[in-house]
């Protein structure tokens, strides 16, 4: 019996003890989460900085920020499967056939995913006085930070107009209530901040950041945000915000980087196809990209690499894939589809987006001395299964023939006479609709951009992990061309632009003599300088690159161009689609008292 | 086990006897015609009732004196006492017996029916309580209900057994859950799992971690007057569950087992070869048919992917058990094995438990006991197998042949050539793994208890609660590469991949209980409970997965041995809380006619920020034994009436740990295992941080208050007996999120108590003895009916409707929101459907409104989706009828739902892509639209079924009721003069089918589809948009294509020795 009191008693005690500091058992002291003190310690202050790069994944390469950057311009329309989204919303239709509205799912990539970016760059700039760190890596950090705002800010301003400086808690200040308002009137002012803040961050990484690139990873350094301050002076100069002597500041800009490749560790690459090559993705010629390791899933914070859109992975190689699977060769009658397996190369065919008959017809007219559309879009393919007489990995299946003329020729069609080759060739005039002749709407193989394809991924479905490039040097030299004219120095921009024409008649193998006459047939003289050759020579250089759309709007050449060269968009295009609707979600989010003020016009 | 009664308890119940002529005759016998003896002696002996049927949980007490004992569920007790003492037996619903033991060492008892046997002990939180003094709404589930069923948890012996107890399954794979809902839900974000109290303990485990064989009763605590005394857990519902514990007496081994092969009780209907080349033919698919089709085609060869799939399964249960005891110690000892196969390969459910208990009482004043419960299970197939293999077991051309010529497996029987792209292999490959794949998870659970309990004065006790619980859980995937020799499929074109996630969970309860019990002038009692209690927990759990294991055959046990690149991805996460209490409860009553019970908890919580961390929870609760009262002594009939009315505050304990602080955290909310914030400079890999939400520190619980009234009644010599309650429960403070703007710089949304819901309901239990003829037949049967009115009252300001999020005001959580299909568009309607800009053949939708508040010629998601019902029953419960003759005995089990709706997506085009009919692959039958077959059902196969773009979504509704009958049981009971020979007490065998039929249901009627759950939230490929998410098990219940549901055979034997 003794021993049973003891034993209650004991309980008894450890029950007191228990109770002693019970006040401590209701407070919290997760492991895991922190409060944004972190971001003032040096680590979460790095791992601050960090979580700004990564962010940019999600403007940089998923199908959301692929869309917005392509579809419905002169270049880019939507292919035989437009249709995404929740429900099958068609996003990319009504984004390439402006129908779309303030529903649109394209739109909330940039929208949702911006702002919350620029927030934490506010903390980390608020608190960078009192991080201890040292003042070198400091003001390195310091102005990643800003160059990084400024490139979230360009992106949004070019596709809705003004938009937020303060998110709440003032201009540019770190925000940390739950804000209902939405601070975008009035909107010529806002705007004017806009512009005025996205210089002075970059200006300020222009001064701070390290002269040059690194070699092998891509670290913001000058020469980025050079090229950023002198798109960001001319896209201001085109806007309602102009100021005088934009276009002059955006030629030094871009000019400072042109004139000192060494101090910079920049230069053109010798061959246009060598720039987007993989394996060849730190190349001189990128300025700044965001990146990504091909093959890592994890590391590119995919984890459902088989999942299209709607997260950080890479869908721009398989968006503009048509479906080569279902090409039959060697004839169309054949039953044989040789490369009816999808390969890693080739990439998932999900067939959003397609190339205008403008690009392929006029835009790369001359497909022989320039060789930048054979450096942009994949034209041959090889069997990737063996029967029919072909064998996999060997054989050429199909090759899309770069006019009607040799596909008839090698057909034996023109001269008349037998087919010269084993596989097929595809003219040119049966794009859009290879396979399924029948249906005039379907859109199915075309040429597809070959920019953006990773033998290294592990699946052929998989969506891709290169570094997606932002900034070009090319681009810079297009940059410095397009302020000399608005500065009315045409002549300065002909030397930049035969740059780049040198280096299109460029292809390996060929003599400098043969060179030399690819490039008398190409260059150009002052003459044929004026801002839609400049907007065509964007297009040979960067066509695909998510940029065209924001190209054309900001330049108010968007209606007109899709006008003259997109039979899609052409029918119901306005004036007012230069501008992005503001997002439904962001108005029904917004407690203010008219949220059509604060839409753009005309959505 | 010896049970001590309190004295006033004993007195008062006896005067209330009214001893019948019978029990007189036979006590008068007892008392003169035998000879009695000093000496103590072992008594044992049966209990039955007027047809023969044991009785269990009779009270057994040795009359003057606290010796005392129950009868087991064979109606079982075995007793010391002196030869010449006195046995009293008692036990609800009949008239308490003395008999005098005279020496013998076996009496076997007879008990007749009694009108005023109220005296029967239920659990109630933190205690016991006479039945007869409840006054708060408790549902009482018995060991026999239990086993009525054979479950592999306690959810499914739950299911239609309770009035207000809503069990839906959630799955059909083996150790699938299901979702418990009392008196529907009250969060929206927060869980609204009732709270689970094993033995006095709050549980925090998963409840398939509790053998069902080693509960010996339930108690569901429905209403805010009986649930108050948990407080911040109380608002869901409180499920109080009792484990077997010892008896005193000879040691006795208990056999409880069984054996039952299963097969699937419904094929999913599909398309056979002539309906699925008829679809194909019709539909927009333009490549033709594969070679081997056409082969088919030729020679009539057809292939039944189903039949070639579906396998026997099987289920058993093996539980042995010991207990015993002397001298105030008693023991119960028990070991239990269950294990169930599915009918698809790859998916089985293994438990095995062990569990101890001892009392021990010391001297007079002092008790002290100990219970373990532990578990080790393993769950095979749950994680990708199931939900993985059924598409192409139903999507599979039927024209395909599933073998070679040379007969062996042919690896890619797709009717298209996509499928082949992506690697859909055949499912015949699952049914050999050679360790091609590992899906298991496995869990160790251990759950103690140990309590000590002192008499300090005469009606003065004070008690302690320790608890002390650890569960571990490995779950462990491994899927190996796919070669063209040896195709995987689950990997479809890529590399082998393996994933180990660990997770423990530990938490202990410390309770201090004070009791005290006083009768004053005989007809006051008063009773009175105190509580501070100590609960803390604590979980933390480490993942990795690794693609590029060097050799399928490491599988996941060393994940080093692999390729460095891609690197591993490794998350965790961890959580903790702490819970401070205090209680206390008042119970009085007057005579036997007036109850009150008054309780008080406050409780402290680690979840909410400071200043909002201590919440106050009030509950009265009143009840008047009409049947006592003077003027009802005259009425014929009527044994029992009893009114209660309670009313009370609870809540749930709906915020998450931390979510009060603000978070900065490196998760990016994508899908795992992408979803950490990474970034890489070049080759250097880094994670990076960002702000996940703002600090909150004004959030509160989500508070329920709740009125309930009640009827007791008991009729006609107590063969009918049941009652009704009416409640009404009003939830303010609901967590809702709203949503910030993007431009605010703060990802997600921003949580707040802004919300508000009601749930209103009747509940009607009967208990009826339709036939007790002399002859030894009885019938008798159980029914339970109930139904719940859940409405969201307030969203937040001023929102009526959050079609994101799919709320609704002044509507149920399980709103369906959509537009109205009124059928197919049909060739007479050409005309109208030009309008519409529809053509016949495609989905034809009501034009509900338009912005005039009238139809206006137009399908616009503005003005035409509205609310077309919801997902709740008006009406459900079950039912069971119990017969027995002589040894026999025969049980029927009913469940039923009456009205609301389903969401089967299976029906949802591109949900399940199993009825997209786009000629790529076969799927569901259907009966689709033609010119020539005017089918309201379906759209004709074809590019475009309907103008909008969702209206594929609307072919997934359908009426949800159903009858179903559970299962039927038929046992013997063997006679006590045939078991000697084999020195058995008793053996009871039996046979039960279960899953044995549907009895009604519009949904199967049409589709043949089993109109039960498979799952929560969307099942599918894509959320169609018109569910909400499964947050927090939160999701509505939803069909999609799971493991076939079976119907098995079970035989089984209860023995005794």
């Amino acid at each position: 019996m003794k021993s049973s009191y003891k034993f209650l008693y004991t309980l008894l005690a450890a029950t007191l003890l228990v109770g002693v500091g019970c006040q401590k058992k209701l407070e919290e002291n997760p492991y895991t989460v922190f409060s944004v003190d972190y971001f003032k310690t040096p680590a979460g202050f790095q791992n601050g900085i960090n979580a700004l790069y990564s962010g940019l994944r999600f403007l940089y390469g998923p199908e959301g920020a692929v869309g917005l950057g392509v579809d419905g311009t002169d270049e880019f329309t939507y292919a035989e499967q437009p249709r995404n989204g929740a429900g099958g919303t068609a996003d990319y239709l009504t984004l390439g056939n402006y129908t779309l509205d303030f529903s649109n799912g394209a739109l909330l990539t940039p929208w949702n995913r911006s702002y919350s970016n620029i927030n934490l760059a506010n903390y980390l700039l608020e608190f960078a006085p009192s991080v201890e760190l040292p003042d070198n890596v400091k003001t390195r950090l310091t102005a990643e930070a800003r160059y990084l705002r400024g490139l979230y800010y360009l992106n949004l301003v070019q596709h809705f107009g003004a938009v937020p400086v303060d998110l709440g808690a003032g201009d540019l200040k770190p925000n940390n209530t739950p804000f209902q308002g939405f601070n975008r009137l009035p909107v010529d002012e806002v705007l004017v901040k806009n512009y005025n803040a996205i210089i002075d961050d970059l200006i300020f990484a222009t001064e701070n950041l390290p002269d040059t690139r690194p070699a092998n990873a891509f670290y913001a350094a000058k020469p980025a945000a050079y090229h950023l301050l002198a798109k960001a002076y001319i896209h201001r100069a085109y806007s309602d915000a102009a100021q005088p002597g934009d276009f002059n500041k955006a030629y030094t800009a871009a000019m400072t980087v042109i004139n000192d490749p060494g101090r910079f560790g920049v230069a053109l690459q010798q061959n246009f196809a060598d720039v987007h090559r993989s394996g060849n993705d730190y190349n001189s010629e990128i300025l700044f990209a965001v990146e990504r390791i091909p093959g890592n899933n994890i590391a590119n914070e995919v984890g459902n690499p088989s999942g299209i859109g709607a997260g950080k992975g890479i869908d721009a190689a398989n968006d503009f894939v048509g479906d080569y699977t279902a090409v039959r060769a060697p004839l169309n009658s054949s039953s044989t589809q040789p490369v009816g397996t999808r390969t890693v190369t080739y990439g998932r065919p999900i067939r959003r987006f397609c190339p205008t008959p403008w690009t392929y017809h006029v835009a790369f007219a001359d497909k022989f001395n320039d060789s930048r559309y054979e450096g942009t879009f994949r034209t041959a393919y090889i069997a990737s299964q063996t029967g029919g007489g072909f064998t996999a990995n060997i054989d050429t299946a199909f090759i899309l023939a770069l006019t009607d003329r040799i596909a008839d020729s090698l057909n034996g069609i023109s001269p008349v006479g037998p087919r010269l080759k084993p596989y097929r060739v595809i003219a040119p005039r049966e794009f859009y609709f290879i396979g399924t002749l029948s249906s005039e709407i379907s859109r199915n193989m075309y040429p597809s951009i070959s920019k953006y394809e990773d033998p290294n991924k592990i699946a052929a479905n998989d969506q891709t992990g290169r570094p997606f490039p932002v900034s070009k040097l090319s681009e810079t030299y297009l940059l410095a061309a397009e302020a000399a004219l608005g500065d009315n120095r045409p002549a300065d921009a002909v030397p930049l632009i035969n740059a780049l024409k040198l280096r299109a008649a460029y292809r390996p193998g060929l003599s400098p003599a043969e060179v030399t006459n690819r490039y008398d047939a190409i260059k150009i003289t002052v003459a044929d300088i004026d801002l839609d050759f400049i907007l065509d020579e964007r297009t040979r250089e960067l066509c695909g690159e998510s940029t065209r759309w924001p190209d054309l709007a900001v330049r108010h050449k968007l209606v007109e161009r899709v006008r003259l060269y997109n039979t899609d968009g052409a029918p119901n295009i306005q004036p007012h689609h230069e501008l992005r609707p503001i997002p439904r979600g962001q108005l029904d989010a917004s407690l203010v008292d008219n949220p059509s003020m604060y839409q753009n016009p005309g959505y | 086990m010896k049970v001590s009664f309190k004295k006033e308890t004993f007195l008062q119940s006896t005067s209330l006897i009214r001893i019948n002529r019978n029990l007189g005759a036979l006590l008068l016998f007892f008392l003169f015609a035998l000879p009695a003896f000093g000496q103590t002696i072992q008594v044992r002996g049966r209990v039955v009732n007027d047809a023969g049927q044991p009785v269990e949980k009779v009270s057994v007490i040795l009359k003057d004196s606290d010796k005392g004992t129950v009868t087991n569920a064979n109606g079982e007790y075995e007793i010391s006492a002196p030869s010449n003492g006195t046995l009293i037996f008692t036990s609800i619903n009949f008239v308490p017996q003395e008999i005098i033991v005279n020496g013998r060492t076996s009496i076997n008892v007879t008990l007749s029916p009694s009108s005023r046997s109220l005296d029967e002990v239920i659990v109630v939180g933190y205690g016991t309580q006479r039945k007869r003094d409840v006054t708060g709404s408790i549902v009482s589930i018995s060991e026999l209900a239990l086993r009525e069923v054979p479950v592999a948890n306690l959810q499914q012996a739950l299911q239609g057994r309770a009035a207000g107890v809503e069990v839906q399954r959630t799955g059909t794979s083996p150790g699938a859950g299901s979702v418990i809902r009392i008196r529907g839900m009250r969060s929206i974000l927060g869980s609204n799992d009732p709270l689970f109290v094993v033995d006095g303990i709050p549980f925090q485990g998963s409840l398939s971690d509790i053998n069902p064989d080693d509960v010996a009763s339930i108690d569901v605590l429905k209403d805010a007057s009986a649930t108050a005394i948990y407080g911040s857990r109380g608002a869901n519902g409180v499920i109080l569950v009792t484990t077997k514990r010892g008896r005193t007496g000879e040691t006795r081994v208990y056999y409880n087992g069984y054996y039952g092969i299963s097969n699937v009780a419904n094929k999913y209907p599909v398309f056979n070869a002539d309906e699925y080349r008829a679809m194909r033919d019709i539909s927009t698919w333009g490549a033709g048919y594969m070679p081997e089709e056409l082969a088919s085609i030729a020679s009539g060869r057809t292939t039944d992917w189903q039949d070639l799939m579906y396998e026997t399964a099987m289920r058993t249960d093996h539980n042995f058990s010991v207990s015993g005891g002397a001298a105030g110690n008693s023991f119960s000892l028990g070991g239990g094995y269950y294990k169930e196969t599915a009918v698809l390969p790859g998916q089985d459910f293994k438990r095995y438990s062990m569990r101890g208990s001892i009392d021990s009482r010391v001297g007079n004043r002092i008790k002290i006991g100990f219970t373990t419960l532990n578990q080790v299970s393993t769950q095979n197939g749950s994680q990708f197998v199931n939900g993985g293999s059924m598409f192409p077991i139903l999507a599979m051309s039927p024209l395909m042949p599933a073998y070679n010529d040379d007969g062996t497996v042919k690896f890619a029987p797709n009717g298209n050539l996509d499928d082949n792209n992506v690697g859909t292999w055949t499912p015949l490959l699952l049914k050999n793994n050679n360790n091609n794949w590992v899906d298991r998870i496995r869990r160790l659970s251990t759950f103690n208890n140990i309590y000590g309990e002192l008499q300090i004065i005469k009606g003065l006790r004070y008690r302690i609660n320790v608890g002390l619980n650890f569960r571990q859980e490995e779950r462990a995937q491994f899927q190996s590469g796919n070669t063209a020799t040896n195709p995987s499929f689950f990997r479809g074109l890529r590399g082998n991949t393996a994933l180990v996630r660990n997770s423990e969970a530990w938490d202990y309860t410390v309770e201090n209980l004070l009791y005290y019990d006083k009768t004053i002038a005989g007809k006051h009692r008063i009773s009175f409970t105190g509580l501070y209690s100590v609960q803390e927990y604590k979980s933390h759990y480490t993942q990795v997965a690794k693609d590029s294991i060097t050799e399928d055959f490491v599988q996941f046990y060393n994940m080093a041995q692999a390729s460095p690149t891609p690197p591993a991805a490794v998350t965790g996460g961890e959580s903790s809380w702490g819970l401070l209490s205090y209680m206390a409860r008042l119970n009085y009553t007057f005579d036997d006619r007036y109850m009150a019970t008054i309780t008080a908890r406050v409780d402290g919580s680690s979840r909410l920020a400071e200043g909002k961390k201590w919440t106050t929870y009030p509950a009265v609760s009143v009840g008047w034994n009409i049947t006592n009262e003077s003027f009802m002594q005259n009425i014929k009939h009527l044994d029992n009436l009893k009114l209660r009315v309670g009313v009370g505050t609870t809540s749930n304990q709906s915020v998450a740990p931390y979510t009060s602080l603000g978070l900065v955290s490196n998760t990016n909310g994508l899908t795992a295992p992408g979803d950490v914030i990474r970034y890489n400079y070049g080759p250097t890999i880094v994670t990076g941080y960002n702000i996940v939400s703002l600090p909150n520190p004004f959030l509160e619980w989500e508070l329920t208050n709740t009125m309930n009234i009640g009827l007791d009644f008991s009729l006609f010599r107590n063969r009918l007996t049941g009652s009704i309650d009416y409640y009404s429960a009003r939830t303010t403070n609901v967590l809702n999120t709203v949503v910030l703007p993007a431009t605010s710089g703060v990802p997600g949304a921003f949580l707040t108590n802004i919300g508000n819901m009601s749930n209103k309901g009747m509940e009607l239990t009967l208990t009826s003895i339709n036939i007790n003829s002399k002859s030894g037949f009885s019938w008798s049967t159980d029914l339970n009916l109930f139904f719940n009115n859940n409405k969201i009252t307030r969203l937040s300001n001023g929102v009526k409707m959050d079609i994101g999020s799919q709320l609704f005001e002044g509507h149920s959580l399980t709103a369906i929101y959509d537009y109205n299909k009124l059928g197919i568009w049909q060739l007479h309607e050409a005309a109208l459907a030009a309008q519409y800009g529809s053509v016949p053949g495609q989905i034809k939708l009501e034009d509900f409104s338009g912005p005039d508040g009238k139809p206006d010629g137009n399908i616009n998601p503005l003005y035409d989706r509205h609310v077309l019902g919801d997902m709740d029953a008006d009406l459900q419960g079950g039912m069971t009828h119990r017969f027995s003759y002589k040894g026999f005995d025969l049980s029927a089990v009913f469940y039923a739902r009456f009205g609301g709706l389903l969401v089967s997506q299976v029906h949802q085009p591109l949900t399940s892509y199993l009825t997209v009919m786009d000629g790529k692959r076969s799927g569901i039958k259907v009966d689709y639209w033609t010119p020539t077959n005017a089918s309201n059902w379906f759209p004709m196969p074809q590019p475009t079924i309907s103008p909008i773009s969702t209206a594929w979504t609307t072919l997934g509704y359908y009426k949800a009721s159903f009858v179903k009958v559970r299962s039927i049981n038929l046992g013997y009971t063997f006679n006590p003069s045939m078991l000697r020979r084999i020195s058995a007490q008793s053996l009871r065998l039996y046979v039960t089918v279960d899953n044995v039929g549907i009895l009604f249901s519009p949904y199967y009627k049409q589709t043949g589809i089993d109109p039960e759950g498979t799952g929560q939230g969307s099942q599918g490929v894509s959320n169609p948009g018109n569910l909400r998410n499964n947050d927090n098990g939160n999701g509505a219940i939803t069909i999609g294509t799971s493991t076939p549901p079976t119907r098995t055979f079970t035989i089984g034997a209860n023995i005794s020795f």
